[in-house]
């Protein structure tokens, strides 16, 4: 059984928010490599499991991309020189720019800290696609949205169908003896494809009429829109002044507020319609655990961020080290990685013994299912010779 | 059905004013908020779903029947399949030419709803799933939901205003996508980088320096494909999708020979 899609996502979404609040380099990779030994013990074989390859090349490239414009535009800072661009100055219009200049190990380790916190954030989303299996994540959505994720299944299935359309569309030019490939024969395999997807979408809404869909729609429950809208207005307005001003305790509380009502008010909007799930997948206290170890790693980071290292005792100094999350670049210090850190990568890893890694997919297991060996014809009257 | 409309209308009026501020934070985050820069559209992701969602479930439920609902689906998976194609290859993007021409015909909350989900949908089979998908769904919503709001036009003239409007989206598209995932990009600290000390003024001054740094070439390719893809197959997509919603309606009144404002 495989786990529940939202409790990847609570994990690697709680560890996130835990690497967004540090820059050490030494805890950001000790991260990353957790990260990814779970997603390579705990993957599937799905063909969405293959994505945390293309996050970590996202993760390089952004890595990459800021240590250029860093380089090329300069900005210095420290004295640590490392080497000498020649400069170029730019026009009026590009006020306060300079390409090339000074560049020195504290700007460019700077630039190096952040753009790996924001890598092994991305890295953290990999993870999660990579593990989530995101059909089953859909089923769980708010009865409200019931159309919407209808249309979103709808689109799931039928893109494969397309991709076989567009094969038969080219396999009947072929026989017409039209075979050639410009820009304009893009457009005679183009629109038989569009209009074939467009009858295929009348003939699935007579299917679904035929079924009765569609014949328990009403009006939501009223009052449900105001809800929804003021809350919603209440959450940007939150978000609004948790930028812009340092009231953060009103702010996060009108945005906590509105995300609350705005979650109830969808709910009040599903209870029209009365949808039940083909075979639920349960939240057991595995899923508990794991969406716990994830949030239990945010708890930990972010309550560092919060101690004031002048109350603790020397012992747990040591131990705790808060100064520790944020490395100073200048002046060059090398990054420390006090217990509680190994601690918090630990927690990391805990979906490890939570889990047990998914048994392969196995069409041998099908082929020998006493059940299904029954069901088959006996044709194998005589044993295989052995030379074949 | 005024007020069904009316609700439609409303709820994507909240649309609208959430995402002009959820695209806008560097006008207005300030330093003394003790928020940095790259926390901010993470923030901001947490709450555009509950929206999104609220929006979605006005548009579509209970609203929408079978038919619309099987045209939804099959469009966003004619999207869906087209985005991978193009993805990285220099803005060309073939998208955008779908939700136009979708939303022209169904209407706005028609062509909203197709946006969003065919950004999501595109987003599960690639797995794209992260902070930035709510900003794409919000965006595409919208270039959905202003095609279907164009003025009443036809023949040649239409396909030069779904053309121009082709445009104008791709490089709207790109620059509020850019503007709120600016310092993703390129961090901070550098002459170009967002800087909460200095003012919303002197920010956009580096955003357009930063814009046509890095990703002019990608807005124009997207604006120019958008362009010529509804010019070269605007017009019979257009017939093809008019015709499947005359068919879709046996059930219309006789006085809508218009099918473009229906919904």
């Amino acid at each position: 059984m495989s786990l529940h899609p939202w409790a990847w996502w609570c994990w690697a979404i709680s560890i996130g928010i835990a690497v967004n609040a540090t820059t050490n380099p030494l805890l950001l990779l000790l991260i990353a490599t957790a990260v990814v030994v779970v997603v390579m013990l705990r993957r599937s074989d799905a063909p969405w499991a293959k994505s945390v390859r293309v996050y970590l090349m996202l993760a390089l490239f952004v890595i990459v991309m800021r240590l250029f414009f860093r380089i090329l535009l300069g900005g210095a800072q420290g004295e640590t020189v490392l080497f000498t661009l020649p400069s170029i100055p730019l026009p009026d219009w590009a006020a306060g720019i300079q390409l090339g200049g000074v560049v020195t190990a504290e700007a460019v380790l700077t630039t190096l800290y952040e753009s790996l916190r924001l890598a092994v954030m991305l890295l953290c989303i990999g993870a999660a696609n990579a593990l989530a299996n995101p059909r089953q994540a859909l089923r769980s959505v708010p009865a409200a949205l019931y159309e919407a994720s209808t249309a979103v299944v709808i689109a799931l299935s039928v893109a494969p169908q397309l991709i076989e359309s567009i094969q038969r569309v080219r396999r009947a030019r072929r026989l017409r003896g039209d075979s050639t490939t410009s820009l304009r024969s893009m457009g005679t395999i183009a629109m038989p494809v569009l209009a074939d997807a467009i009858e295929r979408s009348l003939s699935l809404a007579a299917g679904m009429e035929s079924r009765g869909f569609a014949r328990t729609s009403g009006l939501p429950t009223k009052g449900t829109l105001p809800v929804m809208l003021v809350s919603s207005m209440a959450a940007t307005l939150g978000v609004f002044l948790l930028l812009s001003t340092d009231f953060w305790q009103l702010s996060l509380g009108l945005m906590l507020l509105g995300m609350l009502g705005a979650g109830l008010g969808l709910r009040a909007a599903g209870a029209r319609l009365r949808v039940t799930t083909y075979r639920p997948h349960p939240w057991r206290s595995t899923e508990t655990l794991v969406a716990l170890s994830g949030a239990l790693v945010a708890l930990i980071v972010l309550g560092l961020g919060w101690i004031d290292p002048n109350t603790l005792s020397p012992a747990l100094l040591a131990l705790l080290d808060p100064a520790a999350l944020t490395p100073s670049t200048d002046p060059l210090v090398w990054p420390s990685v006090p217990p509680v850190m190994l601690f918090v990568v630990a927690l990391v890893l805990a979906p490890l013994p939570l889990t047990r890694p998914r048994p392969p997919a196995t069409v041998e297991s099908t082929r020998n299912d006493t059940r299904v060996r029954v069901l088959r014809p006996r044709t194998h009257a005589e044993p295989e010779p052995t030379w074949r | 059905m005024t007020s069904q409309q009316g609700r439609i209308s409303l709820a994507v009026a909240v649309a609208i004013v959430v995402g002009a501020v959820a695209f806008a934070w560097p006008l207005f985050l300030r330093p003394e908020s003790g928020m940095r820069p790259e926390q901010a559209p993470i923030v901001f992701a947490f709450v555009l779903p509950l929206v999104l969602a609220m929006v979605l479930s006005e548009v579509a439920g209970g609203r929408m029947d079978a038919r619309q609902l099987a045209m939804l689906g099959v469009l966003a998976a004619v999207g869906t399949i087209l985005r991978p194609l193009s993805a990285g290859t220099a803005g060309f993007e073939l998208i955008f030419f779908i939700l136009i021409l979708a939303g022209r015909v169904y209407g706005a909350g028609f062509g909203f709803a197709l946006g969003a989900i065919t950004l999501f949908t595109s987003a599960l089979i690639t797995s794209g799933v992260g902070p930035w998908l709510p900003y794409q769904m919000l965006s595409a919503g919208f270039v959905g939901l202003f095609a279907g709001l164009l003025p009443r036009a036809t023949g040649k003239a239409e396909i030069w205003l779904l053309a121009g409007y082709g445009m104008v989206s791709a490089f709207a598209y790109g620059w509020v996508m850019d503007f709120s995932f600016w310092p993703f990009g390129i961090g901070s600290g550098t002459p170009i980088s967002f800087d909460p000390n200095i003012g919303p003024l002197e920010n956009l001054h580096r955003f357009v320096l930063y814009n046509i740094a890095t990703s002019m070439g990608w807005n124009l390719g997207r604006a120019l494909t958008n362009a010529a893809l509804i010019a070269l197959v605007g017009p019979s997509l257009l017939r093809l999708l008019r015709r499947s919603a005359r068919r879709a309606e046996f059930t219309a009144a006789f006085d809508e020979p218009a099918v473009h404002d229906s919904r």
